[in-house]
């Protein structure tokens, strides 16, 4: 049953975007200028981008690359962090690697990966999988380094290999830290897209975007960036009930909504 | 007079190590040094020799940090002692197994596993069918007083629940040596006496053998064939008591036993004075 207080929590996000989009509706109109069009311009410019295949077959191949991306990083980083936090000569060849990688911006290698791998899939695709990787395996890291000795010894004493143990109770004792790890990095998955499609300006959603920009057409800017927005708000949704249903052993109850599931 | 009966007035062996019979855990000359993070050595035990027959309850009694975890830790295997060895059936002990089943003083739950999953998980590891093994499992639940409670999350149960299920994931396995670091600890006084005169049944049911760590003086003379007292850090073998009462115990009967109560108030008039080493100091 749907008490007052739920209904009040769930409509507050959409509540919250209306706000939003009701603040630009007025600054537009009050600045009344030809580079920042009103939410209702930019709005009514979302089905003719919606309706046009060539755009449509762009943002797909946009996506594509995202899953591809966050995927392999996600599949390389989870191993690789789990073995980090419970193996200590891991961690101290790999740490100093991180550290240096960390702080560097993933986008700004982006020249260097065009002018080694060319303008294509394959270059956008390994900026997303550094982009997402890092948050991955620290998250990973952190998790495998918590588990309690005690838990292992106990799948010891039960029979567990030291594979065993690593797959059937690091994995899963670890696995609400690796899962805020892989929502985060699927948020950076999404930058790292669009900004890889601003450097190598071939194909994407985020080529649309620009190409847009160049000819002036603001609507258009303004309408890809409420879809860019929407489908990084649709995914972490999707992802954020997959993870709640995946660790709901671990969460301490809230009354308070974290996310907009 | 019953089997259990009997079997308390056998001699309980004194040394350790003793060639006669061979005894199920042996424990010869062990110390176990830890490097802490200050970097210095601390020396938590030291030189502990013990022989445990098979089929024997042998509660460790010792103040706070004597080294009573670390020592089942060894038996364990989870621990490689710094200097002796620690054997079982003869066998030096170099690691963990499913003949020596721990519960520990943390419990260490799997929290991603439901109460009935935690305590499954053994017996599926043994390749036990599930349906073999869930109803296995649901009828040690019960026998720990956890009927309804089979498909909680280890977050949802309390301190006092969550020590019977660790008790349960680990008894069903059946392991040959139960190593038990203060399993009644977090429970309440009506818990606690249900729980040592379930212990208990099962003990004279099956006869494993059991090391069991506990701070209870009363507790230890209760469940045991032998108390073994330790000193404070660094832990020491202070005195092996043989605890010669008949089986099967009832606590009600023993409370008012004459003999029970001088072994409690002889342990605990013992632990009050200072031991020889300190006097030497
Ligand atoms: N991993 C470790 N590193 C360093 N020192 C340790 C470690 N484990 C235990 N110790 C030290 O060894 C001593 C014995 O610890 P242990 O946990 O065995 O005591 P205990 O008798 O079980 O205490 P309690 O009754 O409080 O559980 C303590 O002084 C402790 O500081
Ligand atoms: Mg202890």
């Amino acid at each position: 049953m749907l008490t007052g207080k739920s209904v009040a929590a769930r409509l507050a996000p959409v509540l919250a975007c209306m706000g939003l989009l009701a603040l630009w509706q007025i600054a537009a109109l009050a600045l009344n200028s030809d580079s920042f069009p009103t939410a209702l311009e930019a709005m009514r410019a979302i089905p003719s981008i919606l309706g046009d295949k060539e755009a449509l077959i762009n943002i797909l191949a946009s996506l594509r690359r995202m899953a591809v991306g966050f995927l392999a990083a996600v599949a390389f980083s989870i191993p690789l962090g789990l073995l980090m936090g419970r193996s200590a000569s891991v961690a101290s060849f790999c740490n100093p690697l991180l550290m240096v990688i960390y702080p560097v911006p993933k986008a700004a290698l982006m020249p260097i990966i065009m002018l080694w791998l060319g303008v294509g899939d394959l270059s956008k695709t390994l900026v997303i999988f550094l982009g997402v990787s890092l948050p991955v395996i620290y998250h990973s890291f952190e998790g495998a380094k918590a588990v309690e000795e005690k838990m292992l010894w106990s799948g010891a004493a039960m029979g567990l290999s030291s594979v065993e143990r690593m797959i059937r109770i690091v994995l899963p004792a670890s696995l609400p830290e690796i899962l805020t790890g892989c929502r985060t990095g699927l948020v950076l998955a999404l930058i790292t897209m669009v900004t890889s499609e601003m450097i190598a300006r071939q194909s994407g959603a985020g080529n649309i975007l620009f190409n847009a920009l160049d000819m002036g057409q603001y609507d258009t800017v303004f309408a890809m960036i409420i879809i860019i927005g929407a489908m990084g708000i649709a995914l972490d949704v999707a992802f954020e009930s997959m993870r709640q249903r995946l660790v709901s052993w671990s969460e301490p109850q809230f009354d308070v909504p974290l996310s907009f599931s | 007079m019953t089997a259990a009966g009997s079997r308390s007035e056998a001699p309980l062996e004194r040394t350790p190590a003793s060639k006669s019979a061979p005894a199920m855990i042996e424990i010869d000359r062990v110390s176990q040094v830890f490097r802490t993070s200050s970097r210095k050595d601390h020396l938590a035990l030291s030189d502990i020799s013990l022989a445990i027959e098979d089929g024997a309850f042998v509660s460790i009694l010792g103040p706070s940090g004597c080294g009573k975890s670390t020592l089942l830790y060894i038996v364990g295997g989870f621990v490689q002692p710094t200097m002796g060895t620690a054997k079982m059936k003869g066998k030096t002990i170099a690691g963990p197994g499913p003949d020596r089943g721990p519960v520990f003083q943390e419990f260490a739950l799997f929290p991603w596993k439901s109460v009935l999953g935690n305590v499954m998980y053994g017996l599926r590891q043994q390749g036990v069918r599930p349906a073999e093994a869930e109803a296995q499992s649901r009828a040690l639940l019960d026998m720990v007083g956890l009927k309804g409670f089979e498909h909680f999350y280890p977050k949802e149960l309390s301190g006092g629940m969550k020590q019977r299920v660790a008790l349960a994931r680990t008894l069903a396995y059946h392991p040959e040596v139960l190593l038990m670091d203060e399993p009644f600890g977090a429970l309440d006084a009506h818990t606690r006496t249900r729980l040592q005169n379930d212990l208990l049944k099962i003990w004279e049911r099956d006869r494993k053998t059991v090391l069991f760590v506990t701070h209870s003086v009363d507790e230890a003379v209760f469940l045991s064939d032998k108390v073994v007292m330790m000193t404070r850090s660094p832990g020491r073998v202070r005195q092996v008591v043989d605890i010669d009462l008949p089986r099967p115990r009832r606590r009600t009967e023993l409370l008012l036993d004459p003999r029970y109560q001088k072994y409690v108030v002889n342990i605990e008039r013992m632990f009050d004075e200072p031991d020889e080493d300190e006097l030497r100091c």
